[in-house]
């Protein structure tokens, strides 16, 4: 499957995960509007899975071990 | 009282107030008049805080007459944005109807700072419902009714910081506190032709206010001037051990009083979807900041910014209010898109959670590297003047437009200065916006001083209507 091929079936999925949560609460307008929403989450989420990044490329902020007596020091 | 204290920057009114000239009682007085009168007209006000403003006023007013003066702010009546937590009795709504009313125990520690320096609180501003986080794309999204600008009752303040903006504009308070997770502060500033500042992410403590994105919220000043936004910075920056993400770092407001030279950038994709009133009204900026220093283009590896902070946006936000929407509470929100955009949060999935975080990672030492040879980057303030009450606005947090600004400065968490520099379409505020390395706040508000030392967009006020 291609990417372009993917995408929709992403959606497709995600979508039925949402309505299956939340569905019974929303009318067919705002059905409409949780699709477009999700395609854009899609497209943002595959634009970020697209970047390559080094191993040691951690997340930010990291975390820290905590202590209840320690105060900030950034 | 022979001085007219509306609109003056907050120097020259700390002068008054120091040399009593101009009582903090008389003071108050006056901004609750007009926060009550004018305020509604803007939709501009949650709560007048008249009993604690008096309270506070009256004991400025007795410590300054003992010779105990504190500081600039001493006496000097604010707003603070309705998402900053108030005890007393004092509702904090975050400008949400589900919160309508909402009581909590004590003040925010930016509460707390500007009491302990003396300031008045007078009123807590209006704002985007729980400041935008749902997803709202048009200006009808608080329980209180969409904030206009005092530059046109058909247009929108901008938010989510709506009521800081429009009451600062609107010579209701001489300055305001509102928060930014990306485009909150310097938004409504823009719209409303006022000065504001995104200080340093962990500059100052959100202990107290709504969290929306634990890794983006910031809290700044809103104002007539930079020099009003550094006085009020000094006061509520600051380590705070209720909130892990501040810096021991000090800060102190630094007024440099000699010439300096800065090095202006602009990043390329910064003025990508900015409209011809804007730009024009930028161009006319970059002459006056070449008097300044000198203005070179720069450019960041082509990537996804936007795409990651939305991620982590979308995803923290959820997180936040995940009681909220789970159980149906956004049905009570007042933008229709509120009632399900929410939802599509669930659609964001751990592993692009986490690898915006590392992609975020990369852009804060991309732009770090930008800032060895920038000491600050610049662009218009805005896509576009201030929209229409009935139109969908652009930006951004929404995807519907580029905001390499507003997704590499809160993404890396990096101040921003938004200062007015001309009218445009419908005779509206244009702005200009600066974007500094972290923790130079004080390389950021020079620039803007030196700015408005040579221009004079942030003397003018809008005409009130009656």
């Amino acid at each position: 499957m291609t990417d372009r091929e993917a995408a929709p079936a992403e959606v497709d999925a995600l979508l039925a995960l949402v309505t299956a949560r939340y569905g019974a609460r929303l009318n067919a307008a705002q059905l409409d509007g949780l699709r477009r929403a999700i395609e854009a989450v899609v497209d943002q989420a595959r634009a970020v899975r697209a970047v390559r990044l080094g191993n040691a490329d951690e997340p930010t902020p990291p975390f820290r071990a905590y202590r209840g007596d320690e105060r900030p020091t950034a | 009282m022979t001085i007219d204290p509306v609109w003056m920057p907050l120097r020259e009114l700390a002068g008054h107030v120091r040399a009593r000239r101009v009582s903090p009682v008389d003071l108050a007085e006056i901004f609750l008049a007009r926060l009550e009168k004018i305020g509604p007209r803007y939709n501009a006000v949650v709560t007048v805080t008249r009993a604690r403003a008096l309270a506070e006023a009256r004991r400025a007013e007795q410590e300054i007459a003992a010779g105990r003066y504190r500081g600039p702010l001493h006496g000097i009546p604010y707003g603070a944005k309705d998402l900053l937590a108030t005890g007393g009795g004092i509702p904090t709504s975050w400008g949400a109807a589900p919160f309508k009313g909402q009581q909590l125990a004590e003040d925010a520690t930016v509460i707390q700072r500007l009491s302990a320096a003396g300031a008045v609180l007078c009123a807590k501003l209006a704002m985007i419902e729980l400041a935008g986080g749902m997803g709202y794309r048009q200006p009808n999204a608080s329980f209180t009714g969409p904030v206009t600008t005092p530059w046109s009752r058909e247009a929108w303040s901008g938010g989510s910081s709506s009521g800081s903006g429009a009451a600062v504009s609107a010579g209701l308070v001489p300055f305001a506190i509102g928060s930014e997770t990306w485009g909150s502060i310097l938004s409504p500033s823009g719209n409303c032709g006022i000065t504001g500042l995104r200080p340093t992410y962990g500059r100052v403590s959100r202990h107290g206010a709504m969290a929306l994105c634990w890794t983006l919220d910031k809290l700044g000043p809103m104002a007539l001037t930079a020099d009003d936004c550094g006085l009020v910075l000094e006061a509520i920056a600051g380590v705070d051990p209720s909130d892990p993400t501040t810096s021991a770092r000090p800060y102190r407001y630094a007024v440099e009083d000699g010439p300096r030279r800065f090095r202006f950038g602009v990043l390329a994709g910064a003025l990508d979807g900015v409209s011809e009133d804007m730009l024009a009204a930028y161009r006319r900026s970059l002459d006056l900041l070449r008097e300044l220093g000198t203005v070179e283009d720069t450019a960041l590896p082509d990537l996804p910014w936007e795409a990651a902070v939305r991620i982590i946006l979308q995803g923290e936000a959820a997180s936040a209010f995940d009681e909220f929407i789970e159980s149906g509470g956004v049905a009570g929100l007042t933008a229709p898109e509120d009632h399900f955009m929410p939802y599509a949060r669930d659609a964001v999935l751990a592993k692009d959670y986490v690898k915006a975080t590392r992609v975020r990672g990369v852009m804060a030492r991309e732009i770090d590297r930008i800032f060895e040879r920038f000491d600050v980057l610049v662009a218009p303030g805005r896509l576009t003047v201030a929209t229409p009450l009935d139109q969908e606005f652009r930006g951004g947090m929404r995807g519907t437009s580029r905001d390499i600004m507003g997704a590499v400065g809160n993404g890396a968490g990096l101040p921003g200065l938004i200062v007015p520099n001309g009218f445009g379409e419908r005779g509206l505020p244009t702005s200009l916006q600066l974007m500094g390395r972290a923790w130079e706040e004080n390389t950021l508000l020079a620039a803007g001083r030196a700015i408005q030392a040579r221009s004079d967009w942030h003397t003018k006020h809008p005409a009130l209507e009656d």
